[in-house]
């Protein structure tokens, strides 16, 4: 027991450290790419008095490093900072944007695991087949389809063909959940397609290796049935690779939907993370990078536990 | 057994999914009504009227504030919150008379005090400020004071007969400092919201002065992420009005749900050459590339055609400033080009970088266009994309770069077109220097015989234009699609989306 | 690469090596040529030859500046299978030669590289282009290193989990007991065996660089215009997907068979390296 506390210990410190790093990355880069807010804001038509009056407004005219204590000393007492450029609070400001990028996530992570399961699980049932083989040539098909190609292929055929869903139509889930959920599908969809493949090729070929293992071939002759030897032997060996996969597509999923949101025109996290970019705002950027890798690195941090129960091979220390 | 359960329940469950997105989506379409959507691609940002720089923040707020004066759609200045102006002999100053029975959007009466408030806050002339004027402009104000007969007296440190058009500043009320988060105009709509990311909302200003206007009860600004999603937004529905569309993406738009209204910008797309640099700073050389140039293509190619020539800094649409004599002074001729060139001591071309704002389309495309043209003359034009930010910072106030497309955009006042080319301009960002040209804008703001006037614009036009201080590319019309269940639209000459106007069409 | 000269090719192998290098085939034949040859010159516009469909002289069509989407395909060819080839190389380097230590020795080897691997991966790549264009200026060489920063933590991930796996087994531990050298353990018992591992992996790197570098063409980061990758094409052509399909359809096809050559020659080598590891 004493071991585990340890290795969750050292787990946690790891994740502080990492968003130290991150943060500290996110300063580097602030410190050298040229811009500024006041003067994005303001536009080329406005003189330099004027932009040196509203850097002073944000309290611009602090140097950086400065801006940076003040921001990592607000993020230890849980206070993230106010956007120069939206002059809000960053939580705010991401909590408005969090049910696009949470909600969007957790539909395509839904669809990829609903859909890839049990193809690969039928796939993998008799490699080789007909109806293997042509799982794996769509599979391999939509994994080379770039998600804005089938962001846009998608809105051609459910707003020209169907007239199903107006793009562009966001309804916040407080407003509207049902709509809220419908007007994520077809998104999330988007997201989704390729990862399906991924996590499909993945799963069948890990399953298909764990299938002509020495003790999946000793069970079959003890008499199981196909389907107990995949729940109780096939699928829990196969979860390891498995696991490590669905962390990996689900932080892609995260940090990767910002096409799918400029297509779809959804107020999401990515978007924000553009927009905090483009108007060098730095609290901003800072506050949803730290957020982002938050969760990516607690997928990670869960993953690698999730990783240790289910394979004793990878020892905890 | 089992996939016979399987089956149906699927199908249901799609069925089901069906159903729900017609009941969600078709519900929540919001463009009924008296509302109206406007599509925009810039995140909006400041709504105080006198710190307001940004056109796409402008736009908006015409609709929120109203100054002394005011645009209508043609351009020409119409007295708004003033009844009228006395303008002194030697233009130092301006009395205006004020409009009686206005109201702010906080129930709270206009009167001259809110105008004197206003109009020093604006020229930096309150105790709390420290001299420096919020409109620019407006900084050759001396003082503002209420007269006796409830006029507002202006008084400017020089005369200037180029200022009317900056007293469009907006009035807000006496002492009030809160137009930022909370503003507060007499136009004829209030400020409901702003969500960042999303849309600014409007509403309907019951009191306003001009009675029967306007027509709306709602107007939503919809941020677009960009100019193609806002297309696709537009197709779908979700959105009535989009301005700044080009030609072949507004062709793609159902004639019969959409009108495409197509007008002149007042805007100038400049081939920008810095004139500091080698070996754009040798005059023959910065002609050859006028002469490379073929401005109908560039026009064809990033307006499908809706655009205006220009041959220099002003657009046509500035009506009698713009000199017509120089139309066509350098139209396309591939062998004078290189022929200057070989003067200069280039005949085998040389190369150089075209810096762009990666975020506007039409000048990447146009630096495209561009690249290809040169190659004629032997100019290897590298194009080299930044991003906003990057671009003001090192192109814009930086100058360090060789040479760039943008727009510049102005009032509808010919002073401010040509404001920046004097050599100590902050606009002044290709670096031109004349000092005939610095002499001349000097002259401009004291003369008041219009006749005079002109033909000093007309002068230094022709200044710019010979000294080939860049290359003036094109006028891009401004494209707006307008859904045909609204009217009473119009495009102004300048960043501005009057919605006061525009009402439901009525069957 | 090596494997595909073993005698015992299964006929599943050799499907998808036909498959896989017929699609590939096409590519890298279009890149070729271009190299010496293209129909026009892929950066000549004409304003009197605009959005032309596909026709005789121009059976790609023209795009809408007057170009021959021909001869801009097969020069995008170059900048795609340039830029993702090298991306991943680098990739696949950092990767590996953090990722094997990192799984092998443990302890604070293996922490410190995974806090940074996470860090970058936590990263945002876009922010990440942004700052190594604004330091070095935008190139395709700069976009290449960023893209192989932005990827390299992946590789490392899958060689770590790979390699605490490999060394458990017992003749990696035999291997140790008789005192053999860690680098020589790594660099010849333990890679060779990751490779299987490696090479899905790399596919998925390889369509995942192209997507990205797509991505940051959208910022304007990736390849500078006029020049043009397959996803840069595509990013400039999505507003004419209704008027002039042919615009999305070439690069797309070319993309999707790039992409999917690639897949199945690593599905061949994955079968018979399956099959090599049991004889």
């Amino acid at each position: 027991m004493q071991g585990k506390t340890g290795y969750f210990v050292g787990k946690l410190i790891e994740l502080v450290v990492t968003l130290f790093l991150v943060s500290l990355l996110v300063f580097i880069a602030f410190a050298i790419i040229p811009g500024d807010t006041a003067r994005v804001m303001l536009g080329p038509d406005a003189t330099e008095a004027q932009v040196e009056l509203l850097r002073q407004q944000m309290g611009l005219d602090k140097p950086l490093i400065v801006r940076y204590f003040t921001w990592l000393f607000g993020i230890i007492t849980f206070n993230p900072g106010t956007s120069y450029a939206y002059n809000m609070s960053v939580g705010t400001l991401i909590a408005q944007r969090l049910p696009v990028t949470l909600g969007m996530s957790v539909f395509a992570m839904l669809m990829v695991i609903a859909i890839s399961y049990p193809l690969a699980v039928l796939s993998a049932r008799r490699p080789g087949r007909i109806g293997d083989q042509i799982c794996s040539v769509i599979g391999h098909v939509l994994f080379a389809i770039p998600p804005y190609v089938a962001s846009l292929l998608l809105i051609l055929l459910a707003s020209s063909l169907f007239r199903l869903i107006t793009v562009g139509t966001y309804v916040k889930p407080s407003d509207d959940f049902l709509a809220y959920v419908v007007c994520l599908l077809l998104p999330s969809f988007a997201v989704a397609l390729p990862k399906i493949a991924m996590s499909f090729k993945f799963l069948r070929s890990s399953i298909i290796e764990q299938r002509s293992s020495d003790y999946v071939r000793t069970s079959k002759s003890h008499g199981l049935s196909d389907l107990k030897i995949l729940i109780r032997h096939v699928l829990p060996n196969s979860n390891v690779s498995s696991i490590t996969i669905i962390s990996i597509i689900l932080s892609d999923i995260l940090g990767g939907s910002l096409i799918v949101e400029q297509v779809f025109n959804l107020p999401g996290l990515g978007r924000l993370l553009l927009a905090a970019i483009s108007r060098r705002d730095f609290p901003l950027l800072s506050g949803i990078v730290f957020y982002l890798a938050f969760i990516t690195v607690l997928l990670y941090f869960l993953s690698d536990i999730a990783a240790a129960i289910s394979d004793p091979r990878i020892r905890l220390k | 057994m089992r996939s016979k359960i399987i089956k149906p329940a699927i199908a249901a469950l799609a069925l089901g999914l069906a159903f729900t997105s017609f009941a969600g989506c078709t519900r929540k379409l919001g463009n009924v009504d008296n509302n109206a959507v406007v599509g925009i691609t810039q995140e909006p940002g400041i709504f105080d009227p006198h710190t307001v720089v940004a056109a796409g923040d402008r736009e908006i707020i015409f609709n929120v504030y109203e100054g002394l004066y005011k645009y209508d759609s043609k351009g020409s200045l119409n007295p708004c919150l003033a009844t009228d102006v006395a303008i002194s002999d030697d233009a130092s100053v301006y009395t205006f008379t004020i409009r009686e029975g206005v109201k702010f959007h906080d129930g709270s009466d206009f009167d001259a005090a809110d105008v004197v408030y206003s109009l020093k806050r604006a020229a930096g002339l309150l105790d709390n400020q420290d001299g420096v004027a919020l409109v620019g402009e407006l900084d050759s104000i001396k003082d503002v004071k209420a007269t006796a007969e409830g006029k507002v007296e202006v008084t400017l440190e020089a005369g200037n007969t180029e200022l009317l058009s900056y007293f469009t500043t907006g009035i807000i009320p006496e002492n009030y400092d809160n137009c930022q988060a909370a503003p507060v105009g007499t136009g004829p709509f209030k400020f409901d919201s702003y969500n960042p990311g999303q849309n600014v909302i409007l509403v309907k200003n019951d009191n306003y002065w001009q009675k029967g206007l306007p027509y709306l009860d709602k107007v939503t600004f919809k941020v677009c992420a960009d100019m193609d999603a806002g297309l696709t937004e537009l197709a779908s529905g979700s959105i009535d009005i989009f301005p700044y569309l080009t030609t072949d993406r507004a062709n793609q738009l159902d004639k019969a749900k959409y009108n495409i209204l197509s007008n002149g910008s007042n805007m100038v797309q400049i081939f920008a050459l810095n004139n500091a640099v080698e070996p754009l700073n040798d005059l023959k050389v910065r002609q050859a590339i006028n002469y490379a140039v073929s401005r109908k293509d560039i026009i064809s190619v990033t307006m499908d055609g809706a655009g205006v020539e220009l041959t220099t800094a002003m657009s046509p649409a500035m009506g009698s400033y713009y000199d017509t004599s120089l139309d066509g002074t350098y139209s396309q001729d591939i062998e004078k080009a290189k022929a200057l060139l070989a003067e200069a001591g280039y005949e085998n071309g040389f190369n150089i970088t075209c810096t762009v704002p990666s975020s506007y389309l039409i000048h990447v495309n146009t630096a495209v266009e561009l690249a290809s043209e040169l190659k004629a003359v032997g100019i290897n034009m590298e194009i080299k994309q930044v991003d906003w930010a990057t671009w003001l910072d090192t192109v814009y106030t930086g100058r360090q770069y060789e040479t760039t497309v943008i727009a510049l955009t102005s009032d509808y006042a010919p002073y401010d077109v040509l404001d920046r080319y004097q050599s100590t301009a902050s606009g002044n960002f290709i670096n031109y220097k004349n000092d005939k040209v610095d002499e001349l804008m000097a002259k401009i703001p004291t003369i008041s015989d219009t006749k005079q006037k002109t033909e000093l614009y007309h002068q230094v036009l022709k200044l710019l234009t010979d000294d080939a201080c860049s290359v003036y590319l094109q006028d891009p019309a401004t494209i707006t699609a307008v859904s045909t269940r609204l009217e009473g639209y119009s495009v102004y000459p300048m960043y501005v989306q009057d919605m006061s106007q525009v009402k439901p069409v009525t069957k | 690469m090596v494997s595909t000269k073993t005698k015992n090719r299964s006929p599943e192998a050799s499907a998808f090596y036909t498959a896989g290098l017929i699609l590939l085939g096409i590519v890298v034949t279009a890149f070729v040529i271009s190299l010496f040859w293209t129909p026009y010159s892929p950066d000549a516009t004409d304003a009197t030859a605009k959005l032309l469909a596909p026709c005789a002289e121009h059976p790609f069509g023209t795009d809408n500046f007057g170009r021959d989407v021909l001869s801009r395909v097969m020069s995008a060819s170059k900048y795609t299978i340039y830029i993702s080839a090298a991306g991943v190389a680098i990739a696949l380097i950092l990767g590996t030669i953090a990722g094997i230590p990192a799984g092998y020795f443990g302890g604070y080897i293996d922490k410190g590289i995974m806090l940074l691997g996470n860090s970058i991966m936590c990263f945002p790549g876009i922010l990440l282009a942004l700052v190594a264009v604004a330091v070095f200026g935008a190139s395709v060489t700069n976009v290449i290193w960023a893209l192989g920063l932005v990827f390299a933590p992946t590789f490392a991930r899958v060689c770590r989990v790979g390699t605490m796996e490999i060394k458990e087994l017992d003749y990696i531990t035999h291997a140790r007991v008789m005192g053999v050298k860690p680098y020589r353990i790594m660099g010849f018992h333990i890679f060779p065996n990751l490779v299987p591992q490696l090479l899905p992996a790399t596919v998925i790197g390889l369509a995942n660089m192209t997507l990205f570098e797509s991505g940051m063409s959208y910022l304007g980061l990736g390849v500078q215009p006029p020049d043009a990758s397959f996803g840069k094409m595509l990013s400039d052509s999505q507003a004419y997907i209704r008027v002039a399909p042919w615009l999305v359809i070439f690069p797309a096809l070319m993309l999707v068979f790039y992409i999917l050559g690639l897949y199945f020659i690593s599905e061949g080598l994955r079968v018979n390296l399956a099959k090599g590891g049991k004889r």
